[in-house]
C-alpha cells in the first residue's frame, strides 16, 4: 500500500492528472481510506513540488500542472468522503483575480498554483477582473477568502473599491480578504482595512491558513505575513 | 504613415483571426515549456548557465542560442490573448524584417537631438539613457523631480518620466477617463519639465502611467511627432494583446516610433535561466517582424528576486543580449530592474552591475532606473538617474571579460539582500527639489560609491571625469 501512496505522490508533482485519478481509484478500491490517500499520498506530491518550486529546481507550468492534478484528484477524494472526512480534509475556497486594468499574469498564478497544491478550491478568475465580478463568483461557489492583487498603481484604486462593493453588498462577515502584490504595501492595506497582507505567493498560502484559523472576516488586526522581513 | 509598417502590422492582425486556435493555458503551461525546453535539448544548452561569470564572453554560446532561439521564434510565434490565437511568422519575414529594418533611429529635435545606433558587444559607441521607468510621485513633485532627471545632457537622452499618483487630486483607475485625462496632463507636465531645464527637444517615449490604450490615447496628440515614441508592453510569455496594437496603431496615427516590449521570466513559463534567455531571444525576432517595433524592450527577469540584478538573471540577459547584437542589427532598448531605492549603496550597486552587463552586451539603449522596485510612492529622486546614465555610457568600449571581472567583485556587496533589499529614502529625505541638489547625505554616499567602483576598476572618471560632480552644488532654483 505504502508504494501505491508513494506513487500518487510522485505523479501528482508530475502533474500528471490523468494517472493520477486512476491509482486514486485503485487506493480507493482496494479500500484505502480517501483522508489517507490525501495526506499520506496527493499532499505528500504537493509539498515535493512546492519545495522544487522554492529552490528553483521547478518552475511555473510545474506548480500549475500539479496544482490541476491535485485538484482532478481531489474531486474523486471528496466524492468518495463522508460529511466528516469531508470537514477535516477541506481547506478552504478562495477566488482569486487581478484587478482592473492590470493583465499581468504570472505573480498570481503562482499563488493560485500554490494554493491549489496545497488543498485550497481555487477559483481563479483571471485578470483585468471587474469588481462585481469578484463578488458574483464568490457567491457563486461560496468563498471563503477573496484575494485581489495588481501590480500597477493604477489598479489599487479598485482593490479599495472591492472591499467597499463586498461591505456594501453585505458579505464583509461573510468572506475574508486578501490583498498582494507590487506596489500593494503593508500601510496601504493596512489603511484600506483588509483582512490579510503577504509578501510572497508562499506567505500568500501561509496567510490564507491564518485567516481562516484565527479570525473572522472583517474583524481584528489584520493579518500580515513576510518572509521578507 | 501609411508604409509597409501599415501593411505589415494588418497582416499580422489579419493573421490574429486566422492562426491555430490555442487555449490560452495550453500555450503557457504546455507549449511554451515543452517547446523550450525541446529547443534547449536539441542545441544542447541545457545546464549552460555559468554563476561564476555572470557576464559571458563565450561567442559561440552566444551564437548557439541565437540559433536555437531562431527555431523557438519560428516554432511558436506570438499568442494573441484576444482570439486565442497564435500570430506565426516565416523565415522569410524576419528576413524581411531585418532587411528593412533601420540603421539608425533620431530621437528628439533640434539640439536635443539624439541618435540610436544598433550596438554590437564590447562597443565602442556610446549608447542612450532615457529616464526614468514608472515610478509613482506625487503631483506636486512631479515637475520639479522630472526637470531634474533631465538637469544634465551629458547624462540622460530621452525622457520618459515617472508616474502621476493622482491627477487634480483624483486616484487614477487604469482604463477610464481618469487614465485618459492622466495622458494628456503628463504630457504637458513634461514638456513644460523640460522648457524649464533648457531641453524642449528632447524626445519623450510615451505616457509613462499608461497602462491601457486610454493612457496612450489621452497623451499622445501632446507629444506628437516623429521624434518621440509610444511604447507598448506585452504580456509574458510571447504573447500579446488587441491593446498593444491599438497603442502601436495610435503611435503610428501620431508619427511616433514605436519601443515595443516582452519580457521573459526566470522561474515563470519560460522555466529556467536558459529557457528565459531562449525565450528572449524568440520575443526580440518577433516583436520588430510581427509588431513592427522600431527598437524592443526585452529583458529577462527573476521572479524569485523580484528583479533582475542576481547572477543568473544577469547571465540570462547577457547571452541573450549578445546573441542578437552579434547577429542581428536589431536595436534594444535593456532594462535594469534594481531593488534597492534612492540614497542606497545597493541601488547603486546593482544598477552598476546590471548597466554594465546591458552595455558590454550590445545595448542601444536603457530606461532607468527601477529604485526601491517601484514598490513606492516618491522613492525615487533624479540623482539614481544621473548615476545610470553615468555608468552605463561609461562602460561604453569595455571588454565582456573586464565587466565580468568587476561584476564578480561588486556582486558579493549586494547579493545576499536582494530578497530583502534595502528601501532606502524618499525623495524629501535625500533631495532638494526645489533647488534641484542631491543633500548631503545622498551626495557623500554618491561620491564615496563612485570612487568605490572606480577603485575597483570601472571606467567612470575615463568618460565623464569629475565634471557633473562639482555641479551637484550649484543650484538651479525652480520658478515656482
Amino acid at each position: 500500500m505504502e508504494e501505491l501512496l508513494k506513487k500518487i505522490s510522485e505523479v501528482v508533482a508530475e502533474g500528471e492528472a490523468e494517472e493520477a485519478v486512476a491509482l486514486v481509484k485503485e487506493a480507493l478500491g482496494k479500500g484505502v481510506g480517501p483522508l489517507t490517500i490525501l495526506n499520506e499520498g496527493a499532499s505528500k506530491g504537493m509539498d515535493i513540488v512546492s519545495e522544487q518550486y522554492n529552490l528553483g529546481e521547478a518552475y511555473l507550468p510545474e506548480l500549475v500542472l500539479a496544482g490541476d492534478a491535485m485538484t482532478a484528484v481531489l474531486d474523486v477524494l471528496f466524492a468518495s468522503m463522508d460529511k466528516e472526512e469531508l470537514a477535516a480534509s477541506r481547506v478552504g475556497t478562495v477566488v482569486i483575480g487581478q484587478a482592473k486594468g492590470d493583465v499581468h499574469d504570472i505573480g498570481k498564478n503562482i499563488v493560485s498554483a500554490l494554493l491549489a497544491v496545497n488543498g485550497f478550491e481555487v477559483h481563479d478568475i483571471g485578470t483585468d477582473v471587474p469588481v462585481k465580478k469578484f463578488i458574483e463568483t464568490a457567491k457563486e461557489v461560496k468563498a471563503d477568502i477573496v484575494l485581489v492583487s495588481t501590480l500597477l498603481t493604477t489598479s489599487l484604486p479598485y482593490l479599495s473599491d472591492t472591499l467597499q462593493y463586498i461591505s456594501d453588498s453585505g458579505f464583509r462577515d461573510k468572506w475574508y480578504y486578501g490583498v498582494g502584490g507590487g506596489p500593494v504595501t503593508p500601510e496601504f492595506s493596512k489603511k484600506l482595512g483588509v483582512d490579510g497582507w503577504s509578501r510572497t505567493a508562499f506567505d500568500c498560502v501561509e496567510m490564507c491558513k491564518k485567516l481562516l484559523t484565527d479570525k473572522k472576516p472583517g474583524q481584528g488586526e489584520i493579518i500580515m505575513v513576510d518572509s521578507e522581513a | 504613415m501609411f508604409n509597409y509598417k501599415v501593411q505589415r502590422l494588418l497582416n499580422n492582425l489579419d493573421k490574429a483571426y486566422q492562426g491555430p486556435i490555442i487555449p490560452m493555458k495550453e500555450w503557457d503551461t504546455r507549449i511554451i515549456p515543452k517547446t523550450i525546453k525541446g529547443i534547449l535539448k536539441k542545441y544542447n544548452l541545457q545546464n549552460t548557465l555559468d554563476m561564476e561569470n555572470p557576464i559571458s564572453s563565450n561567442d559561440e554560446l552566444a551564437d548557439t542560442f541565437f540559433r536555437a532561439g531562431w527555431e523557438l521564434a519560428l516554432e511558436l510565434g506570438l499568442y494573441c490573448e484576444d482570439t486565442e490565437r497564435v500570430i506565426k511568422v516565416t523565415e522569410e519575414e524576419i528576413l524581411e524584417c531585418m532587411r528593412d529594418y533601420p540603421s539608425q533611429l533620431i530621437l528628439g529635435e533640434g539640439q536635443d537631438q539624439v541618435v540610436m545606433k544598433p550596438r554590437r558587444p564590447e562597443d565602442p559607441h556610446t549608447p542612450l539613457l532615457a529616464a526614468s521607468l514608472g515610478i509613482v510621485c506625487s503631483e506636486e513633485n512631479y515637475l520639479p523631480l522630472v526637470q531634474g532627471i533631465v538637469k544634465y545632457n551629458k547624462l540622460v537622452d530621452v525622457l520618459h518620466g515617472p508616474t502621476l499618483a493622482t491627477v487634480f487630486g483624483r486616484e487614477i483607475r487604469s482604463g477610464t477617463p481618469y487614465e485618459t485625462l492622466m495622458g494628456n496632463y503628463e504630457s504637458h507636465l513634461k514638456k513644460e519639465a523640460l522648457w524649464r531645464a533648457g531641453r524642449p527637444g528632447m524626445a519623450c517615449t510615451g505616457v509613462a502611467g499608461a497602462v491601457t490604450e486610454y493612457g496612450h490615447l489621452g497623451g499622445a496628440p501632446a507629444v506628437a511627432g516623429q521624434g518621440n515614441v509610444t511604447m507598448s508592453l506585452c504580456p509574458v510569455e510571447l504573447k500579446c494583446t488587441f491593446s498593444n496594437f491599438h497603442r502601436i496603431i495610435q503611435g503610428l496615427n501620431y508619427g511616433h516610433k514605436l519601443r515595443i516590449g516582452g519580457f521573459s521570466y526566470i522561474g515563470g513559463y519560460a522555466g529556467s535561466p536558459e529557457g528565459a534567455a531562449l525565450a528572449n531571444i524568440a520575443t526580440d525576432l518577433l516583436i520588430p517582424t510581427i509588431l513592427q517595433a522600431d527598437y524592443t524592450s526585452s529583458y529577462v527577469y527573476d521572479i524569485h528576486l523580484f528583479g533582475n540584478c542576481g547572477r543568473k538573471a544577469l547571465w540570462a540577459n547577457s547571452v541573450a543580449h549578445q546573441a542578437v547584437s552579434r547577429n542581428t542589427g536589431f536595436m534594444r532598448n535593456k532594462i535594469v530592474n534594481e531593488t534597492g531605492g534612492p540614497c542606497t549603496k545597493m541601488f547603486m550597486y546593482e544598477s552598476a552591475v546590471g548597466l554594465m552587463n546591458h552595455c558590454v552586451s550590445g545595448a542601444s539603449k536603457t530606461t532607468q532606473p527601477r529604485s526601491a522596485g517601484g514598490r513606492y510612492t516618491d522613492y525615487i529622486t533624479p540623482m539614481e538617474a544621473w548615476w545610470c546614465g553615468d555608468v552605463f555610457k561609461s562602460c561604453a568600449g569595455m571588454t565582456r571579460k573586464e565587466a565580468n571581472e568587476i561584476a564578480n567583485k561588486i556582486l558579493p556587496k549586494y547579493e545576499e539582500k536582494l530578497m530583502a533589499p534595502d528601501k532606502g529614502l524618499p525623495v524629501n529625505e535625500c533631495f532638494d527639489l526645489k533647488n534641484q541638489v542631491p543633500l548631503e547625505n545622498y551626495r557623500e554616499l554618491y561620491t564615496e560609491v563612485r570612487e568605490e567602483l572606480i577603485d575597483i576598476g570601472m571606467p567612470l572618471d575615463k568618460c565623464f571625469g569629475d565634471w557633473y560632480m562639482g555641479k551637484m552644488e550649484q543650484r538651479h532654483r525652480l520658478f515656482v
